[in-house]
């Protein structure tokens, strides 16, 4: 957005293999961009809270409701594999962090890498997950070739839920455990996949040399939010696999 | 609070890298030591083991205190260094951790209902019966 | 390095009519990838009318079926349709959107003096959310109808054979929509004031939009959970609000309700502060209380949170949860009388011009003091068990939704049209109308608040026959409202058409929007404003512009 006669700010570049940024038109400053952008981005991170918080709620309603059910449901997932996948977000925090302080300072190579180590975190984390869905899959617990083939009024069986090997068969209501941990994870899970494509556009721009002391306002709101996916599942952990 | 309180700061930095290690933007922003990000991770990764350590025990209903407890310190760090929450303006921490509050009003509200809901059902079932039937208006007439 | 230099417009050339934000582009491109707020505002004005109208169709509908005590056009069925289609689009795609998309729009940068709002993209991706969802809720009509009610209530809504998933992603949609926009309005109110433009220096307008874009950040995104997870209930049975199994319908009325009486103040709040406007504006006197408006407007949308279960007293709370919302829902009443009195002392011994954007001011003053207090009457828990899901309800909540908030989005609407424009409507033929809906307006409710007390139900297709002539004075009602309605549109329309120059300063506006030139350039204004006198100071109105037309 240029118009004819408008002299626009330009940050410059540090050095050749940067290049430099222009302020949008319509601020006056680069603080005033700067500083809009971000307290947009924190007002973002905000309904994310409350989006997940509605989950949250529901998990505290029915952990309450029916205590037995999630205790017994907790147990049936691989709280190994659950502690993986958190030391992997933890660790892929951190990488993300260092990578916004480089871009912050402009170390190219060094944004790059640990916009990469960051990726390669959101990666594996997937692939942890997808193992857990199948060993879910394979004990009837959660059956997602059926997932969406309804409810038999007339028998009580909800088509994705088998449970094979009857652990559930003495609490109340046991898919409850399942269906919260699923709808959960899975929206977790693509919050994890948008942020590893974000990381990917952040990488581009820095390949690019868009990203430099001077301006690199997109690397640190990239980063904010892949730091609240980390900060979501620093409660999940707790409250899906080792249940309290 | 003026929305420009950054503009002195703002005409101050036409040059490029003055000041700590910043351009342009970072008259008022800060840059963290990767030493202190280092060690955040490290707790983060102890108590990460704590979690799992103290989910071995059972302190019968402090459980969910001190699981979401652990949780919270945890979060609060990813907050206050990994998002610099710790050195960003009056607002943005206003408004962030305002979602927490209003999540929590619809957490209270709702679970208090369910937790006296059972409150109701101990008082209907330890009342004394009612010797009076309630009689409909209809019935009175016809005497 | 390139200094900021203020952004001067190129002189006009005698012939030639300045350029505004409405002359400068052409070409349908212009407008559909226009990141200028005020082109947005204008294509979310096209928009929420076109909602409201259709909407309207749907609520004549409705009242025509009912002259009859069997119901006269409809089966069962279609009614349950066409009331939830009059309640879901007037709700979600006119009543949350209208006032903030389209005035707000248009009149926030204005006010604050800055050149846009904060994200211009966002915005317009706003826009095109409202546009998305909107579109999914009419395909949601052409997937066979939904029946449910615009609250969507579980369990009903999760096993009705109807397009519910498709006008609950709507929903999301339009959810995210007004997310957006509340969001990018907190960004430019706190990032993009002018010079000398203090928090309280700022219109009353802006207030309202900014303790609205609170509310619409922190609650919107708890309806969009909701409606997601009723999805998921339909697709995949996650069974959270299903009794069969072991969810609970109840945790769906907080859910919705968390939101959903929050929601009532995003649409009230902004109709709050057009009436401040227009108050001080058409009676040339400041504001009353001020400052006192300001902090209301914030303790309103607060307090909003804590009060949501006084829709819920006949829904099984526990006896507990129903004290303590009820208790809470009086507060609401402080902030909000406080409002309504600030308005009634800012006309007292003002110069009162009864021009039409006035005229729909006093006829919300008169419309909201009933709305506000019935509903007052409706948080008294013992007289709502009474009264819950009767007519008296129906009644009060058009009072405040229709009779006040539409009344001040037309107020509004007659007061920014020249400015938007550039152009007059015609004023005896907007007096008329006025007083058509007016008239109409209270002919339909006010029956209706009588057969409710009385036990009428809502929602029902057809009655017992003690209330056909109820039924018969509210159809009429609805159709005078209707006919003020319609020639509203027409003589809005046929100005555009028709011409006639608006003044430069129309009605004497003292804030930022009226001093910059009618219609506004692109960027606003021509030098940077900077503020250094207080908000609503008539002394410095200058009266040349008042008789300066726009050329
Ligand atoms: C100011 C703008 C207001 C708006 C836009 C508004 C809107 C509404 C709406 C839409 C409903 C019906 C919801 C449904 O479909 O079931 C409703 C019901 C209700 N309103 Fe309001 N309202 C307003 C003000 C108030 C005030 C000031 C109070 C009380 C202090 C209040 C108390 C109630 C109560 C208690 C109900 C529930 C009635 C029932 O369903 O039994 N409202 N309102
Ligand atoms: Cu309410």
């Amino acid at each position: 957005m240029s118009h004819d006669g408008h002299h626009s700010i330009v940050i410059p570049a540090p050095g050749p293999e940067f290049v430099p940024h222009t302020v949008a038109h319509h601020f006056d400053s680069p603080v005033q961009e700067f500083q809009s952008m971000k307290l947009g981005f924190w007002l973002f991170l905000a309904t994310e809270i409350l989006l997940f918080g509605g989950l949250f709620a529901a998990y505290f309603y029915f952990h309450e409701a029916f205590p037995e059910t999630f205790r017994v449901g907790g147990a049936q997932l691989d709280w190994r594999l659950g502690a993986v996948n958190t030391t992997v977000l933890l660790v892929s925090s951190w990488t993300m962090a260092m990578g916004v302080r480089c871009a912050q300072t402009s170390q190219k190579q060094k944004t790059l890498m640990f916009c990469a180590l960051t990726l390669v975190g959101a990666v594996a984390f997937m692939v942890i997950k997808f193992f857990e869905y199948k060993a879910k899959n394979d004990h009837g617990l959660v059956v997602f070739s059926e997932l969406f083939s309804g409810y038999n009024e007339a028998t009580g069986q909800l088509a994705w839920f088998k449970d094979y090997d009857g652990v559930m068969a003495n609490v109340p209501h046991g898919h409850m455990f399942f269906a919260i941990y699923l709808t959960m994870t899975a929206i977790h899970g693509l919050h994890v996949v948008i942020g590893a494509g974000l990381i990917i556009w952040i990488m581009k721009g820095t390949a690019k040399g868009r990203f430099h002391a001077g301006y690199y306002l997109p690397v640190d709101l990239v980063g904010l939010y892949w730091h609240l996916v980390d900060l979501i599942w620093i409660f999940l952990f707790p409250l899906l696999y080792l249940v309290p | 609070m003026s929305a420009h309180t950054h503009n002195d700061h703002g005409h101050a930095h036409a040059d490029a890298g003055h000041d700590h290690g910043g351009g342009l933007q970072m008259g008022h922003h800060h840059v963290s030591s990767a030493a202190m990000f280092f060690n955040v991770l490290a707790i983060l990764l102890v108590l990460t083991i704590v979690t799992v350590a103290v989910s071995r025990f059972d302190f019968g209903g402090a459980n969910m205190l001190i699981a979401m407890g652990i949780a919270s310190v945890k979060a609060s760090l990813v907050i206050a260094i990994f998002m610099h929450m710790k050195w960003d303006t009056a607002i943005n921490k206003i408004v962030f951790l305002s979602s927490f509050l209003f999540l929590s009003l619809l957490f209270i509200f709702t679970l208090a209902d369910q937790a006296t809901r059972r409150v109701d059902h101990e008082m209907h079932t330890t009342r004394t019966p009612v010797d009076k039937q309630w009689v409909h208006p209809s019935t009175l007439e016809k005497h | 390095m390139s200094t900021n230099v203020p952004v001067i417009d190129a002189h006009p050339t005698i012939s030639e009519p300045p350029k505004n934000y409405l002359n400068c582009s052409r070409g349908f491109m212009s407008w559909a990838g226009t990141l200028d707020h005020k082109r947005i505002g204008i294509m979310y004005l096209i928009g929420v009318s076109a909602a409201f109208l259709a909407g309207g169709v749907f609520a004549l509908l409705v009242r025509l079926h009912l002259w009859e005590p069997h119901g006269m056009l409809f089966t069962n069925e279609t009614y349950n349709q066409i009331f939830t289609l009059h309640g879901a689009f007037m709700v979600f795609i006119f009543v949350i959107p209208a006032i903030p998309g389209s005035l707000g729009n248009m009149v926030l940068p204005l006010m604050l003096g800055a050149k846009d709002v904060a994200l211009p993209r966002l915005n317009l991706l706003s826009f095109y959310l409202w546009c998305g969802g909107t579109l999914l809720a009419t395909l949601a009509i052409v997937l066979g109808g939904f029946d449910t009610g615009w609250t969507f209530y579980a369990p009903y809504s999760l096993y009705t054979d109807q397009a519910v998933v498709s006008i609950g992603l709507g929903i999301f949609l339009l959810g995210f929509s007004s997310i957006f926009t509340g969001l990018n309005f907190i960004v430019t109110t706190h990032k993009l004031r002018a010079p000398g433009l203090t928090w309280f220096r700022m219109p009353l307008f802006v207030w309202a939009i900014y303790a609205t874009a609170i509310l619409q950040v922190l609650a919107t995104p708890v309806l969009g959970i909701t409606v997601l997870l009723v999805a998921f209930e339909r697709l995949y049975n996650i069974g959270i609000f299903d009794p069969r199994l072991g969810g609970d319908p109840v945790l769906f009325e907080h859910f919705f309700w968390f939101y959903s009486h929050p929601a009532v103040y995003i649409m009230v709040l902004p109709a709050f502060g057009i009436i401040s406007e227009l108050v001080t504006v058409h009676s040339r006197k400041p504001l009353f209380g001020y400052k006192l408006m300001a902090f209301s407007a914030l303790a309103i949308a607060i307090i909003s949170f804590l009060v949501w279960g006084h829709h819920m007293f006949t829904s099984g709370q526990s006896t507990f949860a129903m004290f303590a919302f009820s208790f809470l829902t009086f507060f609401v009443a402080i902030p909000t009388a406080i409002k309504e009195f600030s308005w009634v002392a800012t006309i007292w011994k003002g110069s009162i011009a009864l021009n039409s954007p006035m005229l729909y001011t006093l006829a919300f003053l008169i419309i909201f003091a009933i709305g506000g207090l019935t509903g007052v009457i409706l948080g008294a828990l013992n007289v709502d068990l009474h009264l819950h899901d009767t007519y008296f309800v129906v009644a009060h909540f058009h009072y405040v939704m229709m009779g006040s908030i539409a009344l001040a989005f037309f107020a509004g609407l007659h007061h920014w049209w020249p400015k938007m424009f550039g152009i007059m409507y015609d004023e005896t033929l907007a007096k008329i109308a006025c007083a058509l809906i007016f008239i109409g307006f209270n002919a339909t409710f006010i029956p209706q608040f009588i057969m409710g007390s009385q036990g009428m139900p809502r929602r029902y297709a057809t009655y017992v026959p003690e209330f056909e002539g109820y039924h018969h004075a509210s159809t009429i009602g609805a159709v005078i409202l209707g006919s003020g309605v319609a020639l509203m549109v027409y003589y809005l329309l046929a100005s555009l058409l028709i011409r006639k120059p608006a003044m430069q300063n129309q009605w004497g506006g003292v804030t930022l929007d009226w001093l910059t030139p009618t219609p506004p350039p692109l960027e606003n204004f021509a030098t940077p404003p900077s503020v250094t006198t207080e908000v609503y100071d008539y002394s410095t109105l200058d009266y040349e512009s008042l008789r300066t037309p726009v050329r």
